[in-house]
């Protein structure tokens, strides 16, 4: 489980029109929706019982992905990230410890914190047996002040650190230590945003003395999924043009396949880091290139969610989201409930040490 | 010996032994070494050395001076790109702006396919979006607390999404003067 530490500025959602006072959620469009668009609609005499008390839970029931939002709390997951106040990290929950995903550029990042590094104390304040949300909590607070913080590094070196909450807006695509190597986090794909700003990144570090054809690592250990197309795009990035990427089928339409286009190709070998919380469009833009016989994944198996939803805007400016596709990979399969199983399986200890993975790919990509 | 001839004596010993000391720092010679490098040439030698030493002192400060001034030109560049940046997102706004009121006033047009129509404004709405975040994007970049190999990479990204907005413009522009037709 992976939970950002931030304060959303809703700076595009004061942007956006909605009531004043919370309405009651219009529940006879929400029938009328899930009954004609969603993949797997509820029976209509179960439908008819629907109520505005327990509605995220009945919704849960039909589809674990589907959610109703006020208009108030919903921001839109192609509009990308705007700014955040916070120590520029995430926190990450594994066999109940919490680990830090460290942003580039952020206020723990800064102040010397290593990625992965285990969060032991906040203010004074043993975080064990707290569960992440309850952790986030502890970490957030205004901008400009200072949260302490013990760790310990992933070499077990104990740390204590004072970091003050500042306004971070992380790189959309970040390159990992070494800078040397090509080795790039992506955390979501943003419609439109996160494939120029990998082909940017790319040829950034070559600009910067990176090899060409030296091999690509992308980091998607912390990508939970974003825009379906962008997986797709962004794959097309290393796959020749007309390639098989998937295809997607919604109930009663017909199998659409989704193919590479033209445009810029890159050809360096390519491997791809997952985990349990690479999820949705990551799995779908692993899952295109590893079926393609392009990347090589390395990590432990995947979250297992290949289907896509929309959100669909209410009269009273609500949204609902409901899982409205299903994305088969190229072999013809899907990834829902079953997860990619990577062709190099590592310890759930080695998934936290970049430098252990970057070695297990080197020695892939040398056949050894 | 008288006393006086007792205190000359002292003298010359003592001035003697100042020369003898091979110390030539007039520091460091004791109560008569200044006296003593004065005699022997090396208060000039020091006088040099210390001249040399201002000298080396001058060059690396017009050094750091050039290097201030490129630094200082390299910002001026930089702040000059981030003003074309920012002119260039703003007049990409300003023509969205346009596309959006005019898909607007299609809507209100009879005869339009209303669900192109929708689906039009929705993309024109979703880019508007993303040219608002660039916008705040490009203005975080001043005063930023990046490094400068993180705000060329942050500069680099931005200005490849917008090559790609531009194109998602074009496209949307295109598809609203079809539907218009």
């Amino acid at each position: 489980m992976r939970i950002a530490v931030v304060l959303w500025i809703f700076a595009v959602m004061a942007a956006l029109p909605f009531p004043a006072e919370a309405k009651a959620a219009p529940l006879e469009e929400i029938r009328r929706i899930l009954l004609s668009e969603a993949l797997e609609p509820p029976p209509p005499a179960v439908l008819e019982s629907l109520e505005e008390a327990g509605l995220q839970a009945f919704l849960k029931q039909f589809d674990p992905y589907a959610r109703y939002f006020p208009a108030r709390d919903y921001q839109s997951p192609v509009s990308g990230r705007e700014a955040w106040i916070g120590i520029g990290a995430e926190l990450v929950e594994r066999d109940g410890e919490i680990h830090l995903s460290v942003y580039r550029g952020g206020a723990a990042d800064m102040a010397g914190i290593p990625d992965r590094s285990k969060l032991l104390e906040v203010d004074g304040r043993s975080v064990a047996g707290l569960g992440a949300q309850a952790v986030a909590s502890l970490l957030r607070g205004e901008e400009d002040t200072v949260v302490r913080l013990v760790l310990t590094r992933p070499g077990g070196e104990r740390l204590d650190v004072g970091i003050v909450r500042e306004a971070f807006k992380p790189l959309d695509v970040e390159p990992v230590p070494p800078g040397d190597r090509q080795i790039l986090r992506i955390r979501e794909f943003v419609a439109g945003m996160t494939r120029p700003a990998l082909q940017a990144t790319i040829d950034f570090l070559a600009r910067r003395g990176a090899a060409k054809d030296g091999p690509l690592i992308i980091d998607l250990r912390d990508a939970m999924g974003g825009d379906l197309y962008e997986a797709f795009d962004m794959a097309g990035m290393f796959l020749p043009a007309g390639t098989l990427l998937g295809t997607i089928q919604g109930r009663g339409e017909e199998v659409r396949e989704v193919r590479t286009s033209s445009g810029e190709k890159y050809r360096m070998p390519l491997a791809l880091i997952v985990g349990p919380d690479t999820a949705s469009s990551a799995e779908i833009f692993a899952g295109a290139l590893h079926q393609q016989g392009r990347a090589t994944l390395v990590g432990r198996r995947t979250y297992g969610k290949c289907s896509s939803q929309t959100d669909a805007r209410l009269s009273d400016g609500s949204v609902l989201r409901y899982t409205n596709r299903d994305v088969l990979l190229p072999g013809g399969g899907s990834c829902s409930g079953a997860g990619l199983v990577p062709d190099r399986e590592v310890s759930d200890a080695e998934l936290l040490d970049l430098a252990r993975l970057v070695r297990v790919v080197d020695d892939i990509l040398a056949g050894k | 010996m008288n006393r006086q001839t007792v205190v000359l004596m002292m003298l010359v010993a003592g001035l003697l032994g100042g020369c003898a000391s091979g110390d030539q720092d007039p520091r460091s010679g004791g109560l008569l070494g200044g006296i003593s490098g004065l005699s022997s040439g090396a208060y000039e030698n020091r006088v040099k050395e210390r001249e040399a030493r201002l000298q080396q002192l001058r060059a690396t400060q017009s050094q750091l001076d050039a290097e201030k001034g490129q630094l200082e030109a390299q910002k001026s560049t930089a702040q000059a790109q981030l003003d074309k940046d920012q002119a260039r997102v703003k007049a990409m706004q300003s023509e969205i702006a346009a596309l959006d009121k005019k898909t607007k006033s299609l809507a209100a047009m009879e005869g339009t396919d209303k669900q192109a129509v929708a689906d039009l404004q929705k993309r024109v709405s979703d880019l508007k979006g993303k040219m608002n975040r660039q916008a705040s994007s490009l203005d975080d970049l001043e005063g930023s607390g990046l490094g400068d190999e993180d705000l060329d990479l942050r500069r680099t990204q931005l200005e490849k999404q917008r090559d790609a907005l531009r194109k998602e413009y074009e496209l949307l522009m295109k598809m609203q003067m079809e539907l218009a037709q």
